[in-house]
C-alpha cells in the first residue's frame, strides 16, 4: 500500500516543529550528555525526548519557551528510564564547601583566573560530571545552557531560591575540582603547605 | 551598599538576575571597591570560561539524521 501523502495541517506541524524544537538539539544533547554520562544513553536520550515532543507537539503553546518544555520532557524521561542504569561518582560532601575558597587562595597569584585558559575542555566537563547530580544538573542548565533561575526551577520542580544555593555550591565545588587539577599540573603554585 | 551585601549578590549579578536599581548599586560600589571588584572579576571569569569549554559539543549530525527519519519518515 502506497504511505499517503502529508496533508497541509501534518507540514504545517512539521515546519512549526522544526523551527521551534529542531533548533534546540545541540542543547538537549549537551544536557543528556551531562545527565547520563555517555554517549550512547544521551543519544538514545535525545531521540526518545524529540519523538515525546512531537506526539504531544499540540500540548506545546506556540512562542512560549520551548527549550524550557523540551529539557522537562528529557529530565522527566531521564529520571524514569535512564536514572537507575547509569552511574555517577559522587564523592564531594556538599557541605563542606567553604565559600570563596579558590579565590582566596589564588587572590594574589593569579586574581584574573588566568589558570582556567591552561584547562582543557575534557577536564572541564569531568569535574562537571564529578558533581552530585542535583548540582550538575543546576549548573549545566545555568551556565553552559544560560538558562534564568526561574526557568530553571520550572525545567527541575524547585524553588527560585533552591536554584540559587545549589548553583553557589555546584560553581564553588567546580571551581575547587579545577584548581586542585591546576596546581596538580603546576599550572599555579596554590595555596602554600 | 556594603561588601556583605554586594558579596551576597555576586552571582545573581553575573547571572543578570537583578533589577536595574540594584544592578547600578553594585556597579557603584565595585567601582569603588577594588577587593569585590577583583572578586567579581574572577567569578566572571569563572563563569565564561565553563560556557567556553562546556559548549563545543552538540548533537551527532548522525543522530539528527536519524531523529529526523524517525519524525518525518524521511
Amino acid at each position: 500500500m502506497a504511505t499517503q501523502a502529508p496533508t497541509p495541517a501534518d507540514s504545517s506541524r512539521r515546519s512549526a516543529f522544526e523551527k521551534e524544537a529542531l533548533v534546540h538539539l545541540d542543547a538537549l544533547y549537551r544536557v543528556a550528555l551531562r545527565l547520563t554520562g555517555n554517549a550512547s544513553d544521551a543519544d538514545d536520550l535525545v531521540q526518545e525526548t524529540m519523538l515525546k515532543a512531537y506526539r504531544s507537539w499540540d500540548q506545546y503553546q506556540p512562542g512560549t519557551n520551548a527549550k524550557g518544555w523540551l529539557l522537562t520532557i528529557l529530565r522527566n524521561s531521564f529520571i524514569n528510564e535512564y536514572r537507575r542504569r547509569t552511574r555517577h561518582p559522587e564523592t564531594v560532601d556538599v557541605d563542606t564547601i567553604e565559600p570563596f575558597a579558590v579565590f582566596n587562595d589564588i587572590q594574589e597569584e593569579d586574581p584574573q583566573g588566568a589558570f582556567f585558559d591552561k584547562i582543557v575542555d575534557d577536564e572541564v566537563l569531568r569535574a562537571i560530571d564529578g558533581l552530585p547530580e542535583a548540582f550538575r544538573e543546576t549548573v549545566v542548565l545555568s551556565d553552559v545552557e544560560g538558562m534564568s533561575y526561574q526557568e530553571i526551577g520550572k525545567i527541575l520542580g524547585i524553588p527560585v531560591g533552591t536554584v540559587k544555593s545549589r548553583l553557589f555550591r555546584a560553581r564553588q565545588m567546580l571551581q575547587g575540582k579545577l584548581y586542585d587539577y591546576a596546581v596538580g599540573n603546576g599550572y599555579i603554585k596554590g595555596r602554600k603547605p | 551598599m556594603k561588601c556583605r551585601e554586594c558579596i551576597e549578590h555576586l552571582y545573581e549579578y553575573l547571572d543578570r538576575e537583578l533589577t536595574p536599581a540594584v544592578e547600578t548599586e553594585i556597579r557603584d560600589h565595585l567601582a569603588h571597591c577594588p577587593p569585590c571588584g577583583t572578586k567579581f572579576d574572577f567569578e566572571a571569569a569563572f563563569k565564561k570560561f565553563v560556557q567556553a569549554k562546556s559548549r563545543a559539543q552538540g548533537c551527532p549530525p548522525e543522530l539528527k539524521q536519524r531523529i529526523l527519519r524517525e519524525l518525518f519518515d524521511e
